[in-house]
């Protein structure tokens, strides 16, 4: 990791409230390109909220979310219409969350060609990607199931093929591994970072769970709206 | 854990007799062992001549039960350095780590950035073993997965302690 | 029940109101619509038991003598059969208990029939003609509200001139309806006689519907189902609004340890109570409406407002089924739903339909075919058969549409899920494959909408296409108005008519034809002599050089397609002859033809009253039919509008159900658009699947039903009353989607999803 590089993403100052709750109360926050950042903190300190503000789901109310990827010019990704930050998120940014991701009424393989086929691609060639990367996942016998079908463990690494079926720049995991037991969650984990740390994809993960977070290569704590003392960056 | 820094830590609230040393010091930490007297002179007269701590207003010219003793900038370096450096994560590690809250908070410093080093300290310690278990035997794999788990219970017990900090600082305050 | 449980399912969260609201709406439209038309079939019975007496054909007046050689030889026709016509009848005479009626078939003012019946009577009659009383003395008239107010509005020389002199109005009592065009007239005996056209009347019947009975009651009963089937299918919808939702909490209940029965009653409960405040609602809101709903022509004319009134037994058995059935439909559903305390498996996969779906559809129209083919084999045994053989079909068939609906729907899911390329066709498909019978249920009331309309669109085809007479030489000029003369009418006597017609404004000439006998005489005669120059006004071109020419009476015949040639005759004088009929020219305005028809009713001379060829439409047997197009457009407005809400409740919940999974999708970056897509091709897939479907077996059954009811009719193309309405039918399918785009906006943004 080379911290002289321009972070791939950059929150200075995010602010956001929920009606009179404070979300966030100024967050500084840089991702470095190629990292995997896991972001801990207790339930309610607004760490989804913040994973929502970097990834352009969320506008904050006030600070700003810089995404400058390798070979493009920065965009406040907080500026963006509705419109933009889609297509963003189609592209640039993939998604794992804890459960109830997948659409129930369509198979493994189905469910990871989607986001190909919203980018455009032709759906030959989008199912054929994607059966590469439920092999590359260990999920190649199961393409045809359901996902009433799949365990935990399946259901959440086919999760993970759809999310990182566009080749993503940036992935957000949301406590990717938050309804699994240890083995699964070490299953899927290790899958994903491997494939992760192949194509040099930059990881944002939330979670609470502290053996999830060793994976990463450093953590955040977000308390009560902020990022915790010990984990700011230097001024 | 480690009985001197704790008692000079207790010092650096105020000035104060190594009798009431000793009983404040059970008062936190001695639930299930307190302190032996001679332990307490013992240590105090170390620290005296590691010149943490002095000996103020020498009444009665008497024992040292009747010297009143009080921190040093040596002696209040030494605790803040103490307080700041986390420590490998160890199985004996959480009683120390107690300590280090307990004074942080009496001496009202910031608890939170303690716990948060601590935390950090762990987790650099939990990666390590994550990637050892990478490509490694099944046997290597358990051994870390032992590990594993207990940082992670300590973690966990820092976690619950971060939640609680506030509500423990007042009933510290009060005791 | 415990009551703290039901406090609990029923009150709570917005949107549980929300659909105790929807649930009570539904129930209160649907209450409202069934009171009305409960009332409205009511009112159809009530005005046909006032309009029975219309129906009094009387008794012959006169005894005709039995020709020996017919009685011998009954395959003797006794028109042409010499020995037939030797002697005159004898007329019976009038007495105190009998009065003389003429029941005048084709008494037409503009293209309106007018019933009219005229009597003759002594002075002591006992005879009381029901909403007059005793018959009117000659050249006085009774007259409904409706007609009165016509002769006021309408110069008198083109209709009130046909009646004398207003003696006062028919009671309502003896009035079908407000519009009913009635009226009753007092003549002397001897034009009565003179006529033809006259019974001897004692009293008067009460059987609405004669002959035609079984076939008025087939096809109000069929329009019945049709009507009522959709408002049922909303009752049935709106009460199963937000199930899903609902499911949760009932989970929630059987978690605290509530049991399946425990849940069932509530599910029961919690359906009741807002069906009963629907069902109580619909009942006020039926009785405001009533006014409002008289105003629709039916068959020709409004409802009197008493007519829709159904009393409060009616009433209250609407609301107690619907409410009961309401309840007993919430806690099966529920009980089938298989809630345990850990809630529905989400992904409890729906029973996929079987091909044996399509037997109720294949059944019904067996029954319908078995109907048409019994129609053509005239024996007591089919007749019987035939009334339960339609309605069955009908019925049949309309259950069957919904039952085969989600296995068509699958099947081209299937096929299309294949196919699919964009991300929106292959989510939607998928879904529709996994979920046939929800996703078509949404659009079922659409497509039993359009199925109805078309199946009454093909049923009133029957008459709409009916073509307009041309102008064609040898056939009366549609232009024109004939009248036979009556017997004992002298040559003078028409050629002082025909001078008094030619001078009234837009009548252009007026033929006199001549013949052995008049018409109703027993010495009568085919043909028709009359002068070659009068000729060309009748439209015929190619003319005979003779001075006088002839025709075969089947010229006059309205049923007569190919024309009737004109043939010399070696006659130059009528002196053997006498005039047998009258037919006017005139410019075709319907002041003048009126004019034309008053002048020939009212010159005591004429035999059967003055006639157009395009009169025969007004009395058609088909009519009946065509009457109660006017029905089956009520039952399509409703249909089409339920169909709608219906649609736009299920799609909306098709939304909401998946809220979580559309807004990971949105938060994924999928565009509102795509989800627009998909919520659009779930709805258009099964629709237009069965659309066609729904099409095409409305005109099969209607040309079955059509002609099971009677092998005469014929079935053409539609009108384009019915294109319309398939459009709007359409583009209610539409906006009833679009407008639920809203909620995928508002319920699939991706911060209200809490998915961690």
């Amino acid at each position: 990791m080379n911290t002289t590089n321009t972070p791939i993403l950059s929150a200075r100052d995010l602010r956001h409230s929920f009606g009179p709750t404070d979300a966030l109360r100024g967050i500084d926050l840089d991702v470095q390109a190629g990292e995997v950042l896991a972001v801990m903190g207790p339930s309610g300190s607004g760490k989804s909220t913040l994973l929502h503000c970097l990834a352009g789901v969320l506008t904050p109310d006030s600070g700003t979310v810089t995404y400058s990827p390798a070979n493009q010019a920065p965009r406040d990704v907080g500026g963006l219409n509705e419109q933009e930050r889609s297509r963003l998120r189609l592209t640039d940014f993939g998604f794992v969350f804890q459960f109830g991701q997948l659409l129930p009424e369509l198979n493994a393989l189905d469910n990871v060609s989607i986001p190909l086929l919203l980018a455009g691609i032709k759906r030959p060639e989008a199912l054929r990607r994607s059966t590469v990367l439920l092999e590359r996942l260990d999920l190649g016998s199961m393409s045809g199931k359901l996902p009433g079908e799949l365990s935990g463990g399946q259901a959440q690494r086919v999760a993970v093929a759809r999310a990182l079926v566009t080749a993503p720049t940036v992935l957000f995991a949301d406590e990717p591994t938050g309804s699994l037991d240890s083995l699964a969650s070490e299953n899927v984990l290790t899958l994903m970072l491997e494939l992760v740390r192949e194509a040099g994809t930059t990881v944002v993960m939330v979670t609470h769970d502290p053996r999830s977070a060793a994976y990463a290569d450093r953590e955040v704590i977000v308390r009560d709206g902020a990022i915790s003392a010990g984990y700011r960056i230097p001024a | 854990m480690n009985n001197s820094l704790t008692l000079l830590g207790l010092l650096g609230r105020e000035p104060s007799y190594g009798y009431d040393l000793k009983h404040s010091y059970d008062r936190y930490f001695g639930i299930e062992k307190a302190l032996a007297f001679g332990q307490v002179y013992a240590t105090l007269a170390r620290m005296v001549r590691d010149e943490l701590i002095r000996a103020v207003g020498e009444e009665t010219g008497g024992g040292p039960d009747r010297k009143k003793y009080e921190i040093t900038a040596t002696g209040q370096d030494k605790v803040r350095s103490w307080l700041f450096t986390p420590d490998t994560p160890s199985e004996t590690l959480q009683s120390d780590l107690f300590a280090k809250t307990v004074i942080a908070l009496l001496l009202e410093d910031d608890a939170d950035r303690l716990l948060d080093l601590q935390r950090a300290e762990h987790m650099a310690r939990m990666r390590e073993l994550t990637r050892a278990k990478k490509d490694a035997q099944l046997l290597q794999v358990l051994m870390c997965d032992h590990g594993l788990f207990h940082i992670e219970a300590d973690l966990r017990w820092i976690d619950l302690t971060t939640a609680r900090l506030t509500q423990l600082k007042k009933e510290l305050q009060h005791a | 029940m415990n009551s703290v449980l039901l406090k609990l399912t029923i009150t709570g969260s917005r949107s549980a109101y929300g659909r105790l609201a929807g649930i009570a709406a539904g129930v209160a439209v649907g209450v409202c619509m069934l009171l009305l038309l409960w009332g409205g079939a009511n009112g159809l019975n009530a005005r046909d038991d006032r309009g029975a007496w219309l129906r009094e054909t009387g008794t012959p007046s006169a005894t005709y003598p039995t020709p020996p050689s017919a009685a011998a030889d009954p395959d003797i026709d006794p028109d042409t059969d010499p020995a037939a016509t030797s002697e005159a009848p004898t007329p019976i005479p009038l007495t105190t208990d009998a009065v003389l009626m003429r029941s005048n078939p084709v008494e037409v003012f503009r293209d309106q029939l007018i019933n009219r019946r005229d009597f003759a009577a002594l002075d002591t009659t006992t005879v009381s003609i029901p909403g007059v009383g005793a018959p009117p003395a000659p050249g006085e008239y009774y007259a409904s509200p409706a007609l009165q107010q016509l002769i006021d509005s309408t110069p008198r020389d083109e209709l009130g001139d046909r009646y004398g002199t207003f003696a006062g109005t028919i009671d309502d009592s003896a009035l079908p309806g407000p519009d009913s065009l009635v009226i009753v007239t007092g003549a002397p005996e001897a034009e009565i006689r003179n006529s033809g056209l006259n019974f001897l009347v004692t009293g008067f019947t009460t059987d609405p519907y004669g002959g035609n009975a079984a076939t008025y009651t087939t096809v109000l009963s069929i329009g019945a189902i049709a009507v009522f089937f959709p408002v049922l299918l909303l009752i049935s919808i709106v009460t199963g609004l937000g199930a899903a939702e609902r499911r949760e909490r009932f989970s929630t209940l059987r978690l605290i340890g509530a049991s399946p029965r425990v849940v069932a009653r509530i599910a029961a409960a919690e359906t009741a109570i807002p069906s009963l405040i629907g069902a109580v609602a619909g009942v006020v809101l039926a009785v405001l409406l009533r006014p409002v709903a008289a105003q629709l022509p039916v068959n020709g004319t409004r409802m009197f407002i008493s007519d829709l009134t159904t009393g409060w037994v009616a009433g209250l058995i609407v609301v107690t089924v619907v409410v009961a059935a309401a309840a007993v439909t919430a806690a099966y559903r529920t009980s089938r739903a298989g809630i345990g305390p850990l809630g529905v498996t989400q992904s409890a996969p729906e029973t996929l339909p079987r091909t044996r779906r399509l037997l109720p559809l294949l059944g019904g129209l067996a029954a319908l075919v078995l109907a048409a083919l019994l129609s053509r084999t005239a024996n007591d045994l089919s007749a019987q058969l035939q009334t339960p053989l339609l309605l069955g079909g009908f019925a049949f068939t309309l259950v069957g549409i919904i039952a085969a609906g989600p296995w068509l729907t699958l099947l081209v899911s299937r096929i299309g899920a294949r196919r699919a390329h964009s991300a929106a066709a292959v989510i939607a498909l998928t879904r529709i494959q996994r979920t046939p019978a929800a996703t078509f249920r949404s659009v079922s009331g659409l497509v039993i909408a359009v199925f109805v309309v078309s199946v009454f669109a093909g049923a009133s085809s029957v008459i709409e296409t009916r073509p307009t007479p041309t102008a064609t030489p040898g056939l009366p000029q549609p232009t024109s108005v004939t009248s036979t003369i009556s017997t004992g009418t002298t040559t003078t006597d028409t050629t002082s008519m025909k001078d008094r017609l030619e001078q009234l404004p837009g009548i252009r000439h007026a033929t006199i034809g001549y013949g052995a006998a008049a018409f109703t005489e027993i010495g009568a005669e085919r043909e028709i002599y009359l002068r070659a120059e009068d000729a060309p006004s009748l439209g015929f071109t190619s003319i005979p050089t003779t001075d006088v020419v002839t025709l075969d009476m089947s010229f006059l015949d309205t049923w007569t397609t190919t024309p009737v040639p004109l043939l010399p005759t070696p006659t130059t004088t009528f002196d053997r002859f006498v005039p047998v009929v009258i037919m006017v020219d005139t410019d075709g305005t319907p002041g003048a033809v009126d004019r034309a028809r008053t002048a020939l009713n009212t010159s005591g001379i004429t035999g059967t009253p003055g006639t157009t060829p395009t009169d025969l439409e007004l009395q058609s047997s088909a009519r009946l039919v065509q009457g109660l197009a006017v029905l089956a457009y009520l039952g399509m407005v409703i249909a089409v509008v339920i169909a709608g809400v219906s649609l736009a409740v299920g799609t909306a919940s098709a939304i909401l159900d998946r809220k979580k999974v559309l807004g990971l999708m949105r938060l994924m970056g999928m565009p509102t658009s795509t989800l627009r897509r998909i919520i659009l091709q779930e709805a258009a897939v099964p629709l237009l699947t069965v659309l066609t479907l729904s099409i095409g077996l409305g005109f099969l059954v209607a040309w079955l039903m059509i002609t099971g009811i009677d092998d005469s009719y014929t079935l053409t193309w539609p009108g384009t009353d019915y294109f319309i309405a398939l459009v709007i039918s359409l583009t209610l399918a539409l906006a009833a989607v679009v407008a639920t785009f809203g909620l995928i906006q508002r319920n699939t943004t991706p911060t209200t999803t809490r998915f961690a």
